[in-house]
């Protein structure tokens, strides 16, 4: 008997233990599973699983290295280059603006300037008005570009060095991007029966998407409580 | 230091009007008259909703980030940013109430995971330098329908406290 990790939320299969509740007995292998068995945590598919090594010790606590919290004005000079925020500025489209102001509208609202916030929601409002619709629209196209955003993740990662932060959002985003391909793949497959009889919900805090009745207690993806996951409604 | 009322926790037992020496807790708006707070914070150890906060006046400089780190980060959302357009024109154009919620969600989860990019890419503090320099290359814009107004107040009114 063996046991079997999600790679993208930690779900353990055990294949002593079955999972009664949902019909499957203890004691069936995981290559028994059906083809479109999910993980019931996060929804990601069989093949997100990863057989566990006998005995698989709890990895072991890395030593923190400490952070300076007052860098050096020089140290931050360097970093920040005059006329930085312009030049990038210059090269951002109108769509990169729009999510850049209402992610500092966000940012307004968790300190409660609620007037700055709404300022920001303005000028996102401004830009995702002048952004270019997207050309030829398609199903596929979605699909390839998850999966080619999905391919630059371990460059990133290089970058990042020891910016803890940095290393953060792009485990979570890359996680996020395999939920999403993994449900772009069973849409195509499935077709509308997949959400049909169901509901959909989103985490607000990092993109997550569940597909089932009710929404987990936590994100499996980064961990917050069920009330910042989302339903989205189905109107007609 | 000032404190902060969050009224969605608030719940009026109003312990603060107790402790607070200044009366910067009785308002008729509900929030906090920051000209008369002085950060002692007693009305957030006295609070029992956990409504209020302090928040401070000035932030540490932001932890520093490498250009070839948030070259990397925004390509990434980039990318997120085309795939919300093709949600947004999916969702837009779909014939069928199921198609439409699917991919309203997915166009939800771009912009948040594009956001969530951005904050790590140095754009996570309001009162940022960062974001001071990027609102003053704004009002550059020769567009005559951008707000500058709008943007304009934004410099004013987030002061660059970040120091």
């Amino acid at each position: 008997m063996s046991k079997y990790k999600c790679a993208i939320c930690g779900f353990i299969y055990d294949e002593a233990k079955g999972i009664p509740e949902a019909g499957i007995a203890p004691g069936t292998r995981f290559n028994e599973l059906p083809d479109n068995w999910v993980c019931p945590l996060c929804g990601s598919p069989k093949s997100e699983f990863e057989l566990m090594a006998e005995d698989e010790a709890p990895s072991e606590r890395k030593k923190i290295e400490p952070v300076s919290l007052e860098p050096t004005s020089n140290a931050i000079a360097a970093t920040i280059p005059a006329g930085e925020g312009e030049d990038r500025m210059r090269e951002m489209t109108f769509g990169e603006m729009a999510d850049m102001c209402s992610n500092l509208q966000r940012g307004c609202e968790k300190q409660y300037l609620y007037e700055e916030a709404g300022l920001f929601k303005d000028l996102s409002d401004y830009y995702r008005s002048k952004a270019e619709p997207a050309a030829d629209p398609t199903d596929a196209k979605l699909l390839a570009l998850i999966n080619d955003n999905l391919s630059k993740y371990d460059d990133a990662n290089a970058d990042t060095k020891n910016d803890r932060g940095a290393k953060r959002v792009l485990l979570w985003s890359e996680k996020v991007m395999k939920i999403l391909q993994s449900l772009m793949e069973r849409y195509g497959a499935e077709g509308e029966k997949m959400i049909e009889n169901t509901n959909v919900y989103v985490c607000d805090i990092c993109g997550f998407i569940y597909i089932g009745d009710n929404p987990p207690d936590i994100c499996p993806i980064c961990k917050v409580p069920s009330l910042k996951l989302l339903k989205v409604e189905r109107r007609q | 230091m000032h404190a902060i009322r969050n009224l969605r926790f608030c719940d009026k037992e109003c312990l603060c009007l107790y402790v607070c020496p200044t009366g910067a807790t009785d308002t008729e708006s509900g929030q906090i008259d920051f000209k008369k707070c002085i950060g002692c914070g007693m009305c957030v150890r006295t609070c029992r909703s956990h409504a209020l906060t302090l928040a401070p006046d000035n932030f540490p400089v932001q932890q520093p980030k490498t250009a070839e780190m948030c070259d990397s980060i925004m390509e990434i959302a980039k990318q997120k940013v085309e795939a919300e357009a093709v949600c947004k024109a999916l969702k837009e154009n779909a014939d069928s109430p199921v198609e439409r919620q699917l991919m309203e969600a997915m166009e939800i989860s771009f912009r948040r995971q594009t956001e969530d990019l951005y904050r790590e890419a140095g754009y996570m503090l309001p009162q940022s330098a960062n974001v001071r320099k990027m609102l003053i290359g704004m009002l550059n814009s020769n567009d005559m329908s951008f707000p500058k107004d709008k943007a304009l107040k934004l410099v004013e009114m987030l002061q660059r406290q970040e120091r």
